[in-house]
């Protein structure tokens, strides 16, 4: 596991009992109790309130406290107030706005033909889950059962690319994504095709929906060991249905950068085609996009950048990125907006113009995009992309051109008719490069694997510059690091942060629960990143 | 968003940027001309790009994302050399309103489709339609028949796209990125037909 990558708080890391978030609970108990609750067949919780969320991502306790009330049964009359939302035997309402309801095990009858026939198929499965009384009945019918099932008997190398909501298989399916219209329309599904999924999605739409109809906004539906998480932009809807046990923030921040991915391709000018159409098909539009969204939603995975909203530099010497800086710097003066040096995932440098500032979430989204789009690794192109949290509305218009395998320039402008310019800043670029050194520099660096956690000391302590043998070891792009820790900021601060980052991936590891990483707070992890940020922004 | 403002009146003063280096002509024995590709996705636009500029055929479909610059310099018999600098569009739909900003200007127009696909052979004549309404007045169209190699799967008979060519003006060929049929001969044939500065 590459880590040399993240950032967090050294204020975290001196206390030996952080509690950003507002549970002022040990950490002890938040694992004692996440270990004591198993999630069992208790019928899903809608919660409501904001409160009732955040709530959620401390773990299980919010869990416990839910089982406690479950029978109580209210339905949103009570908003505002910190309780969660729940239907049990009180979703009367939902079955009778379903078409028809056929018992549960009835359905599971129909499953082969439930998928693309409208919502009813699909919304009684969730409405038993929802119901939950009878479980016998609907083991194979809820889709919240169908994949508890899953778990115990999990089937590795099942994976159908052409599966809906009927296969039994893309049930089983760890972590769904969905995006849909405020119409049902799907949009992009992680597995399976989405024409099959209509259905499956208008049950989602009515979801969403019947809440807003009520005068609020669903954000969370827990079904046993599963959450569904829904987020809504404008028209665009998007739904993530999990049993990760990642917290409930955790998922919303992924639906964040998907719909963030989706904007980068199109802008958030595709909401006026829905003012127009409400029943626009957005999915022509995104055509040949599916490998981008599927290597973000991988991403979530392996890479810390997408929660810790900082992205990671690639470790070069002093020296090295001070000469690629300067060569970006010198063309982003000549009207460039940003110019960005990459490999891979990692930043060598990066430069704005004046008063443009690059968010590091556009970094990760513009990379992955680059990254997951073959065709930039043949030719040199010029490509409109949108960076949505510069300017959600507009395009902007990339340079793209590799460098070498992993190495790629990106040269950012608002200009249509830039590209000849920024062709010949690329040649002045890559000639630069090549004289200095800085692309063999780089690929030793990425060589040599970024930093590894064995890389740094087992001591969660700030300490004076002890290094591990391997980065003791003479190594000139390394040098930086051997600098006595003094503070936070240059390269000892990226020391720092990342004995930072050890502490708390092996929290990480040992806690198995995600929820930990999400309790560091993130003004903590932006006061760092700034700080990691420095090495590469000189 | 910018399909409506460009008009054909282009050869005047909007020749910055994207055309900037591209006058035409250089010099009566060594021309340079802007070729833009376009038509439907999946008919195989950089295949072709790709088979003429590197030799290569890659059978794994990699999705054009905007556009890609290639350029390529070929030798006519007359000892003149054509260097092409070729626009390889994207077929995405998204990217449709943006094509003017990659033909603009433009000497030479090749539109592709795909002799299995009916489809993709409609939407070559939109983009042929599009190009006599918005483009460069003297551009030279080709248009071309690509993966001639599935003849038993052809849905497109070679006379459609003859006649369509002839209507329009065009130059007609049918062409296989995978086997390199007539890959060269397409791109020979429009250094042919390429207007000669009067010197020449």
């Amino acid at each position: 596991m590459s880590s040399d990558s993240s950032s967090t708080s050294g204020d975290e890391f001196t206390n030996p009992n952080p509690n950003p978030n507002s549970t002022s609970k040990p950490l002890e108990d938040q694992f004692a109790s996440a270990a004591l609750t198993q999630p069992n067949n208790e019928p899903p919780e809608i919660q409501e309130s904001p409160n009732g969320v955040v709530n959620g991502s401390v773990g299980e306790n919010n869990h416990g406290e839910v089982e406690s009330n479950e029978r109580e049964g209210e339905v949103g009359s009570n908003l505002e107030a910190r309780q969660s939302v729940r239907w049990r035997r009180t979703n009367s309402e939902v079955e009778v706005e379903a078409p028809s309801s056929p018992s549960s095990s009835g359905y599971a009858g129909e499953r082969g033909s439930s998928s693309g026939s409208g919502s009813s198929g699909g919304f009684d499965m969730i409405g038993g889950g929802i119901g939950g009384g009878d479980d016998d009945e609907i083991q194979e019918v809820s889709n919240v059962d169908s994949i508890q099932d899953s778990q115990a008997s999990w089937m590795p190398g099942k994976r159908h690319v052409d599966e809906d909501d009927a296969s039994l298989s893309w049930r089983k399916r760890k972590k769904h994504f969905f995006i849909l219209s405020n119409s049902g329309k799907p949009i992009y599904s992680r597995y399976g095709d989405e024409h099959k999924l209509a259905g499956f999605s208008a049950t989602l739409q009515a979801i969403i929906s019947f809440v807003e109809n009520g005068g609020d906004r669903v954000k969370l539906v827990r079904a046993g060991n599963h959450q569904v998480v829904f987020l809504v932009k404008g028209p665009i809807y998007l739904v993530c249905i999990s049993c990760t046990e990642e917290p409930y923030e955790s998922l919303r921040g992924q639906l964040e950068l998907i719909y963030g991915q989706m904007l980068l391709i199109l802008t958030k000018s595709v909401n006026r085609c829905f003012e127009k159409n409400p029943k626009f098909d957005m999915t022509p539009l995104l055509g040949g996009t599916d490998v981008v969204f599927s290597s973000l939603i991988h991403s979530f995975s392996w890479n810390p950048a997408t929660f810790l909203h900082a992205y990671t530099c690639l470790p070069l010497a002093y020296a090295t990125r001070q000469a690629a800086g300067a060569i970006l710097q010198d063309v982003a003066d000549s009207g460039v907006l940003f110019a960005i040096l990459m490999c891979k995932h990692k930043v060598i440098s990066l430069v704005g113009a004046q008063k443009a500032s690059l968010h590091p979430d556009d970094m990760l989204l513009l990379a992955n995009f680059v990254m997951s789009s073959e065709s930039f690794r043949t030719s040199e192109s010029f490509s409109p992309i949108c960076l949505p949290r510069y300017n959600p509305m507009a395009f902007l218009y990339a340079y793209v051109h590799y460098l070498d395998v992993d190495t790629y320039l990106m040269l950012l402008t608002t200009s249509s008719d830039a590209f000849y310019h920024l062709k010949d800043c690329r040649i002045r670029i890559e000639m630069v490069l090549l004289k200095s050194n800085v692309l063999s520099e780089v690929q030793r660096s990425m060589l040599d694997g970024g930093m590894h956690v064995e890389d740094l000391p087992t001591d969660p302590l700030p300490r004076s510059g002890t290094l591990s043998p391997h980065l003791g070891q003479p190594r000139d792009s390394l040098e930086s690091f051997k600098e006595p820790f003094v503070g936070i900021g240059g390269p000892a601060g990226l020391w720092h942060l990342c004995t930072v980052v050890y502490f708390w991936i092996n929290m990480y590891l040992l806690s198995s629960h995600h929820q930990l990483i999400a309790h560091v707070n993130r003004k903590d992890y932006i006061g760092l990143t700034r700080t990691f940020m420095l090495p590469c922004m000189i | 968003m910018g399909c409506s403002s460009s008009l054909p009146d282009r050869s005047s003063g909007q020749l910055a940027g994207l055309n900037s280096e591209n006058g035409g002509v250089s010099d009566a024995k060594n021309l340079r001309v802007k070729l833009v590709l376009l038509g439907d996705s999946g008919v195989g636009k950089s295949c072709i790009v790709l088979r003429f500029v590197r030799g290569q055929f890659d059978p794994t479909s990699k999705v054009t994302v905007g556009a890609s610059f290639l350029s390529q310099t070929i030798a006519l018999q007359d000892s003149t050399t054509v260097k092409f600098e070729i626009w390889d569009t994207a077929g995405q739909e998204r990217y449709a309103a943006l094509a003017p900003l990659y033909y603009r200007g433009a000497a030479v127009a090749v539109v592709v489709y795909d002799i299995t696909s009916p489809e993709s052979f409609a939407k070559a004549q939109y983009w042929v339609k599009e190009l006599q309404k918005h483009g460069n007045p003297d551009i030279v169209m080709a248009l071309v028949g690509n993966k001639a190699d599935l003849n038993e799967k052809r849905e497109v008979p070679v006379q459609d796209g003859i006649d369509y060519a002839e209507k329009n003006g065009m130059f007609f060929i049918e062409t296989s990125a995978k086997t390199a049929d007539n890959i060269n001969q397409l791109f020979e044939e429009i250094a042919k037909r390429l207007p000669r500065p009067a010197s020449s």
